[in-house]
């Protein structure tokens, strides 16, 4: 309320010079470099290593745990290395000792901080070093100190790992039977890390063989080496290509091994193989069809009701989903309505549904869209199973992407199997009934979404209703909810096929007949 | 029980400065006396129309001031004195100040109005004047009242509108109150007076209107008086309906659609004809629609996409008559609107709503502009030419790389020869166009630039660092045009070494215009450092090392000259402090991005002793502005020179305790406290000498009323600074920084959830003290964590409190995780009870673990572990 009257509306002009945003920037910028910095020290003091794998070991060992400069790191780094050197050199008394404390004194540099020395390491030339450390016949605890250092480095940047590449056909030699545990698990490990990095490096491993010595560690019940083993196997065979799932699937023992240990393992243990199964089932049709003809579908059932542990629950549930997708055979084989493996499945997805992990009720819901997609039992199936109430709730309360999913599940059960390209014919009493139960919103604010995959998936049900409800009740159904509106927003939209198939709909149902339609009334 | 105060009120506006310092004494002093006695007096004084007009506007002021103050804790003050004065008289000044609002004499009038608006502003919320708005619609609604009264209590309600919320009053009164605003905007019933200032009184009462223009009828009633004022014979109230157009259009933009054509021609004919104050609030209109659409557009992610409103693409709809309307007003510029920033007339006005048109429609914008561009960029006429230029310029933000690049790369050479023009204002726009571009189409480090060969670069900054030479509008320009062609290259790997072989050039040019005398003010000189700050720190370091390592004794020497700058006035001190910001901001710059590198921090390590000298004689000037950003550079200083900085620091406290003690200019303050967190950074244990100093004052600063809040987040963080520097000395500090942590973190909880800022604000406080305790515990880990232990129940409930929080920010979430791995590293075993009591704890984590951020995650996994040692030990 100035006393000078109103005070005007006034925009800054857009043309404007550039000093005083750009002095306003820099200040704000020297500012956040010291929270930046505040932020890297304090994480210097928390962590010392991390696996890949997502499941942090942690050391217990205090003195790793003290924070240093970065740059006195990188010296000690580069004096560690020259200390290896003249160990692996040093023919004399007392050689062997002399190694391993040199590695030792390595490894611990490179464990030390949040940002390990990893660079100034392969500079000062570490790699050879630790080649040479890994050759045959060197004793157990050269061997492990040397991969331990190598697996530290695998763990850095991508360049970095890339300059495990003369390590590695050593490191997978000591993977074989004759290592002792410790050290092929340090190797596993080390081996984990390198083909979690990309697809050129996991082809090179491959060639080199990595993948039976490994597969074959997967087989006995020793806890920590199959996990470490499992981990790596998941991070080699991640793809694209699926030649080493397949190749892993046709191993003589995986099968077993793998039922196994979903079988008995602990959940941990357990939730490595999962993921095994997880990149097996994605990639490899091959691997897809001798799994679902195992007992992997009930073991996976018998862990989703059983675990509250999301970290098993979302591999084991993505198995399962790639298995009812990948093979169609499988919903048509197995999941036969009436059997009781099939109850089982719906119950479980049903646990997921409810469950308050955005991640699990999507994954359920995707893969009953897939098993809604099948025959027409299988529909009834899900229809009167307690499934139906929960998906109508999501499609009404959930995240958007949530939503999406199961608006599938909610659209395939209206539909019956079509062949061709011809319109889907309806199931006119599931529709009848969603529609009862209040499913239509939920389409229609699909409709309304930015993400064409939705809108389109809300305008064919929408199309379904204005087609299929009875006594031409639809147009009606779909005005009351504002449908009209909902595709007239496609009325010029960029999406050419979205906007015809709005369009279509709107002249068909609601042209110009329409209005009188309801006045004759 | 008044007393007679005339002779003071008079005395007080004296031209006599004797006479006027006395009477403001005498005021003052009966103020202190009684001040409801003073209060009551002043209110007399203000109705009675057989006083004279000066000391009634007097008492009306001072009424008003005594009510209200623009710094937050004087007004709470003032707020608490007005409620604790006995109900009679503040009835009585109430019953008084109504009265006013019939007084011929409109200053009293208008006063009162305002008073009543901010005794409203106290008592409407406290229920403590009920019958307020009754009265006053009675004045307006009463067929007998005069016209001067209407006029007086319309001003009155749009005043009290916009001291209150709608919250404030029940739905009848708020519909009461926009009844009788509308209807005194009726022009058959009311004088121009009345109707004036019931447009202005609705502009304010807008905001109440939420439940009204819901409703279809109300709506339609609202909008067509406010569009037929819209075309009212006088011009005041043409602009204060189109204002309340602008506001409508922001407010109730998604209402808008049935009015749209009305409205269209409206603001078509403002725009072509009419008064220039009524064309710019119809422009505004539009650019308040494109504003409404781009965030629609910026914010419409699937996620939300069915819980914000829809989106009616009225720009689209509208933009075949709209941009040629707007390129129309491109042609009215004034002839020095270039020189003066307080210029806003209708060319940049219309140019401004292109811009954001442009922004709205993307590359639908380009065959509506491009036609004009072609045609007009020729034309004899100066005016053709700019307007063809600033058309281009518009287009440039909105539309796809793709649709743009071909035009920019066939239009730059042009461009660049247009620099030649023989017409100032066309060679402005044309650099700025320049920077636009390079601002937004010159992006190596993405792989994208409209800059394709070494050789056109060189054509560029040939064109660029001549003209830096023109006038001084011209050359501010050019620096923006430097300024985001060297910030393309920031980053940029192999490429950015293609400006190396001009640093030198570059910045032997921008050190001339910062040194021009001919620019009249400093904005040249700001726009030629920040330029040269940019180059600096985007250049290839590798490469330019030694060019910008000379830079320094240059800038340090023309830092030491403003130590002898004579000063004799204010102003002379002022333009000495800008000097001194500008030039410790560019060595700020050159201290951080030296160091960055062992080879580069050599440099500064050496010269360090010699800068330190330097700023601690630009802090002996003392002044506000250097202050800042000489701390800032010495916080850069501090980091690059580490433990050494010590030596520095008992000549130094002193300016650190000052800056610390500002809480007038709460940004110094803020800066100061993010100092004292490089230092501790840089010092480690050997700050600790000056930690009882500097403890006290932030926690003096914490618990200050008068301290800006936004100072507030960034002592917490420094707490944890400085427990990470002294560890377990920390320990006498605990009791009360504890307090005061524990304290904030309560009051977390009751900040005001619709406010954006105050939720903003909260994420920050709750972020640093988060930081507080992760820096403690993990100060104490290897000695003394017990110390921690009472506090540990507190935290783990505000961590929960936090996590159930559903608005709560991811970089508050990262700090939460975080320092509840702290808390089990540092507590170890005896916090086994207390994460099993957890439940929330797993449930955290799980979220956490399933993050997209590779960092949360990893912090996430790190604290799990720590947990996971607790419970197996």
């Amino acid at each position: 309320m100035a006393d000078d009257g109103l005070a005007h509306h006034r925009r800054d002009p857009i043309k404007s010079s550039v000093g005083n945003v750009a002095a306003q920037r820099r200040r704000q910028n020297a500012v956040t470099v010291g929270k930046e910095r505040r932020e890297s020290l304090v994480r210097a003091k928390r962590l010392c290593r991390v696996g890949t794998s997502g499941d942090s070991e942690v050391s217990i060992d205090n003195d790793m745990m003290i924070d240093e400069e970065q740059s006195i790191l990188e010296t000690q780094a580069s004096s560690a290395v020259e200390e290896l050197k003249s160990a692996v050199v040093y023919q004399g008394k007392g050689a062997m000792q002399k190694r391993v404390s040199a590695l030792r004194e390595l490894r611990r540099i490179l464990s030390r901080s949040e940002f390990p020395p990893i660079e100034a390491s392969l500079k000062a030339g570490a790699i050879s070093f630790l080649v040479q450390c890994l050759s045959f016949g060197s004793p157990d605890e050269q061997l492990l100190e040397a991969a331990w250092c190598l697996t530290n480095i695998a763990a850095g940047k991508q360049e970095e790992t890339k300059a495990l590449l003369p390590a590695l056909p050593l490191l997978i030699a000591h993977l074989g039977e004759k290592s002792s545990l410790p050290v092929a698990e340090q190797c596993a490990w080390a081996l984990g890390n390198v083909a979690g990095e990309g697809d050129e490096l996991r082809n090179i491993m491959l060639s080199q063989g990595a993948l039976p010595p490994l597969a074959r560690m997967m087989m006995p019940n020793k806890g920590s080496t199959v996990r470490t083993a499992a981990w790596a196997l998941s991070n080699l065979i991640k793809g694209p290509d699926p030649k080493a799932a397949t190749e892993l699937i046709r191993v003589d023992g995986v099968v077993e091994a793998i039922l196994r240990h979903l079988k008995k393992a602990d959940e941990e243990l357990a939730t490595e193989v999962a993921w095994v199964v997880v990149y097996l089932s994605a990639l490899s049709n091959i691997a897809t069809s001798i799994l679902v003809k195992s007992d992997v579908l009930q073991l996976l059932v018998e862990r989703l009701a059983t675990s509250n542990s999301l970290q098993l629950l979302i591999p084991v549930l993505r198995s399962l989903g790639n298995l009812v997708a990948g093979d169609s055979n499988t919903s048509c084989a197995i999941l036969v309505p009436g059997h009781e493996i099939t109850d089982r499945v719906i119950e479980v997805l049903v646990k997921c549904l409810k469950s308050e992990h955005r991640v699990l009720k999507k994954e359920a819901a995707w893969v009953l869209s897939n098993i809604a997609a099948g025959s027409v039992e299988h529909k009834q199936l899900i229809y009167s199973s307690k499934a139906l109430a929960l998906l109508l709730r999501l499609l009404s309360t959930a995240p958007f992407d949530i939503r999406k999913e199961v608006a599938y599940v909610l659209g395939n059960l209206c539909v019956a199997p079509t062949q061709g390209d011809a319109k889907p014919n309806l199931i006119q009493e599931h529709l009848v009934s969603l529609i009862g139960r209040g499913c239509l919103p939920g389409f229609i604010d699909l409709v309304r979404s930015a993400d064409p995959e939705a809108a389109r998936l809300g305008l064919q049900f929408m199309e379904l209703v204005l087609r299929g409800m009875p006594n031409g009740e639809g147009p009606k159904l779909v005005e009351l909810e504002d449908g009209i509106d909902a595709m007239e927003r496609f009325q010029f939209h960029e999406n050419e096929d979205l906007r015809n198939m709005a369009n279509g709909l709107v002249d068909k149902y609601f042209g110009e007949d329409y209005g009188l339609d309801v006045s004759t009334e | 029980m008044a007393m007679e105060i005339t002779q003071f009120l008079l005395a007080a506006q004296s031209a006599d400065a004797n006479v006027r310092n006395e009477a403001e004494a005498n005021l003052r002093q009966l103020q202190q006396q009684n001040l409801p006695v003073f209060l009551l007096s002043l209110s007399v004084e203000l109705a009675n129309n057989d006083k004279p007009a000066e000391s009634r506007r007097l008492a009306g002021i001072v009424l008003k001031n005594s009510l209200d103050a623009k710094d937050a804790s004087t007004k709470e003050t003032l707020v608490q004195q007005w409620m604790a004065i006995d109900i009679s008289f503040k009835s009585q000044i109430k019953e008084l100040v109504l009265r006013t609002l019939g007084s011929p004499v409109p200053e009293a009038r208008h006063t009162s109005a305002q008073v009543i608006a901010k005794i409203a502003s106290i008592e409407i919320p406290q229920k403590q004047w009920p019958d307020l708005i009754q009265s006053l619609l009675n004045n307006v609604t009463q067929p007998e009242s005069h016209a001067v009264v209407k006029q007086a209590t319309l001003e009155t309600l749009g005043y009290v509108c916009e001291e209150i919320s709608h919250e404030d009053l029940v739905q009848d009164e708020v519909n009461a109150v926009l009844t009788a605003v509308v209807q005194g905007m009726n022009l058959a019933e009311h004088s121009v007076e009345v109707r004036l200032a019931a447009t202005r009184a609705l502009y304010n009462a807008l905001d109440f209107a939420q439940t009204n223009f819901q409703n279809e009828m109300e709506r339609n009633y609202i909008m067509k008086m406010v569009c037929e004022t819209a075309k009212a014979k006088e011009v005041e109230i043409r602009q204060a309906s189109f204002e309340c157009l602008v506001s409508i259009a922001s407010t109730y933009y998604e209402v808008l659609e049935p009015y749209m054509q009305t409205l269209f021609e409206l603001t078509s004919n403002a725009v072509k004809g009419d008064e220039e104050a009524v064309a710019l609030q119809a422009i505004e209109f539009w650019s308040s629609i494109c504003d409404e659409e781009i965030e629609l557009q910026e914010f419409d992610t699937p996620e939300t996409g069915d819980s914000s409103p829809p989106h009616s693409h009225f720009i689209e709809k509208a933009q075949s008559s709209l941009v040629p309307m707007l390129l129309e007003t491109l042609l009215k510029q004034e002839e020095d609107q270039d020189q003066d920033d307080s210029i806003w007339n209708i060319s940049m006005a219309g140019g401004t709503c292109l811009c954001l048109v442009a922004r709205t429609v993307g590359n639908e914008i380009i065959p509506l502009v491009m036609p004009f561009v072609e045609e007009n960029i020729v034309m004899p006429d100066w005016r053709r030419r700019e307007a063809a230029t600033y058309a281009f310029c518009s287009i440039l933000e909105g539309p796809t790389v793709e649709k743009l690049a071909p035009l920019v790369q066939a239009g730059l050479e042009f461009l660049l020869n247009a620099m030649k023009d023989e017409n100032n204002h066309v060679k402005d726009t044309t650099a700025w166009t320049l920077s636009r571009i390079f601002e937004l189409l010159h992006c190596p480090s993405s792989g994208f630039s409209v800059i394709t060969s070494p050789e056109n670069l060189q054509r560029i900054l040939a064109v660029l660092l001549e003209s830096i030479k023109d006038a001084p509008n011209v050359a501010e320009k050019v620096c923006g045009a430097i300024y985001y062609l060297a910030q393309g290259y920031e980053d940029a790997g192999p490429s950015s070494s293609l400006l190396t072989p001009y640093l030198t050039s570059i910045i032997t040019e921008l050190l001339r215009t910062a040194d021009r005398t001919d620019g009249g003010d400093s904005k040249l000189r700001s726009s030629a450092y920040e330029t040269l700050n940019e180059v600096v720190r985007c250049s290839n370091i590798a490469e330019t090392s030694k060019i910008i390592a000379e830079l320094i004794p240059a800038i340090m020497s023309r830092l030491s000259q403003t130590l002898e700058l004579q000063i004799v006035s204010t102003e002379d001190r002022e333009k000495q402090g800008d000097l001194q910001a500008a030039l410790c901001g560019v060595l700020q710059v050159i201290i951080q991005k030296f160091s960055s590198s062992d080879d580069t921090k050599s440099v500064i390590l050496q010269a360090a002793d010699q800068i330190m000298l330097l700023f601690l004689r630009v802090f002996a000037c003392r002044s506000s502005t250097v202050h800042e950003e000489a701390m800032l550079a010495i916080g850069a200083l501090a980091y690059a020179t580490g433990p050494e900085f010590a030596k520095y620091m008992p000549e130094f406290f002193q300016y650190l305790q000052m800056g610390l003690q500002n809480s007038e200019e709460y940004q110094v303050c803020s800066i100061t406290v993010g100092v004292v967190g490089d230092i501790c950074r840089a010092l480690d244990d050997k700050i600790l000498p000056f930690c009882d100093g500097i403890m006290t004052l932030l926690l003096t600063d914490l618990s200050s009323s008068q301290l800006h809040r936004a100072v507030k987040p960034p002592i917490f963080s420094c707490f944890g600074d400085i427990a990470l520097a002294i560890g377990e000395h920390f320990e006498k500090y605990v009791p009360h920084a504890l307090q005061m942590m524990q304290d904030a973190a309560k009051a977390c909880a009751h900040l005001d959830v619709d406010d954006e800022e105050l939720m903003d604000y909260g994420n920050q406080l709750r972020r640093s003290i988060f930081e507080a305790y992760s820096g403690i515990l993990q100060g104490f880990k290897n000695a003394k964590a017990e110390v921690m232990m009472p506090y540990a129940q507190h935290l783990l409930q505000f961590i929960e409190l936090v996590f159930r929080d559903r608005q709560r920010d991811e970089s508050v979430t990262k700090a939460a995780v975080a320092v509840m791995g702290d808390l089990a590293d540092a507590l170890g075993p005896n916090t086994k009870i207390l994460f099993k009591d957890c439940s929330f704890c797993a449930e955290f984590l799980g979220e956490c673990l399933q993050s997209d951020d590779e960092q949360l995650k990893e912090t996430a996994g790190w604290t799990q572990g720590m947990i996971g040692r607790v419970m197996v030990s």
